[in-house]
């Protein structure tokens, strides 16, 4: 079972908290690749990470199709997280059933917790000529990481989880 | 449609280089970094992957051809593009030589070439998904200008 490093958690949150903006990467069922940034990320348990769902599209149409993704580290703020989880992901949206499970995680928990994102950790960071005009957060993604690789140059690939 | 890179996409495709996503055919999606990056036609760029950055992605990549690629650092902020198109490698010849000679960071195995086809804005807001490559050279030019003049010194 994956665990993360206490240095991987700290990495895994809002740039404005010293964390890294990532990228979510996901695919069609029929293998078409697709990578988007994402700032809004968190980690839950041991093993879970957090996106909010506020503009994805073919982000969600994908996921809703193949939970199949990989989340890697675009703009580390620190040397050093030279990371990508793979897992399997969901996006808890408003209207789930609030009972929802996903790998033990709980939807209640997690749209209490992250459900108003830009509100409790609004982007105060990003620059004025390219923060969103209107955050309308719609679910959050919760990905179950089931392994990890290095990205590092000389040990790409070397599983870390 | 035609595909052109603007001079600002160029700019931080190059400065900045890319995060490479690729999946297999059956859809479990691949992440390697393309750390020099160079811009070899109005719609093509090329990749100078190290043997360990290409072993992450070959499997995929040599079942299935799609690559789509995001810019890496401040890029993903800044350059909120996606873009998306075919790749294939090269692991000599002239167009190896042409990217492998100038690509001093990596110790270059392969160099990926990828013809792009689809470009997506990114940025989080009421445009993120909007696709670019629909429109005129020209027309992607202006509204991208109309957003951001930020080019990246190289």
């Amino acid at each position: 079972m994956v665990k993360f490093t206490e240095e991987m958690k700290d990495g895994l949150r809002v740039p404005g908290k010293g964390g890294s903006l990532v990228y979510l990467c996901t695919s069609s069922l029929d293998g078409k690749p697709n990578i988007a940034a994402m700032r809004f990320v968190a980690t839950h348990m041991e093993d879970k990470i957090l996106i909010a769902d506020m503009f994805l599209l073919k982000t969600k149409m994908n996921i809703k199709e193949n939970p199949n993704v990989t989340v890697a580290i675009c703009h580390p703020l620190k040397e050093g997280r030279w990371w990508a989880f793979k897992g399997k992901a969901v996006d808890i949206e408003y209207g789930f059933p609030r009972d929802f499970d996903w790998y033990g995680a709980n939807a209640t928990d997690i749209l209490n917790e992250w459900g108003d994102w830009n509100r409790s950790e609004p982007p105060e960071e990003v620059p004025p000529d390219i923060v969103f005009p209107k955050a309308a957060q719609r679910g959050v993604v919760v990905v179950h990481v089931e392994e990890a690789y290095s990205i590092e140059p000389g040990h790409a690939g070397e599983k870390i989880l | 449609m035609t595909v052109k890179l603007t001079e600002r996409m160029q700019a931080w495709i190059e400065k900045m280089g890319c995060h490479l996503c690729v999946a297999t055919p059956q859809g479990v999606p691949y992440v390697a970094l393309g750390r020099y990056a160079r811009v070899t036609g109005e719609d093509e760029v090329a990749f100078a992957l190290a043997k360990d950055e290409l072993s992450v992605i070959y499997p995929a990549l040599s079942v299935n051809p799609w690559v789509a690629f995001g810019v890496s650092h401040q890029g993903g902020i800044r350059a909120s593009f996606q873009f998306k198109g075919i790749g294939h490698l090269v692991k000599e010849g002239p167009l190896f030589d042409n990217i492998a000679k100038d690509a001093e960071a990596v110790d270059t195995y392969a160099v990926l070439y990828v013809k792009i086809s689809e470009i997506y804005c990114t940025k989080p807001g009421a445009e993120a998904g909007q696709r670019l490559d629909i429109m005129s050279p020209d027309e992607v030019c202006d509204w991208e200008k109309v957003r951001w003049k930020d080019i990246p010194r190289k």
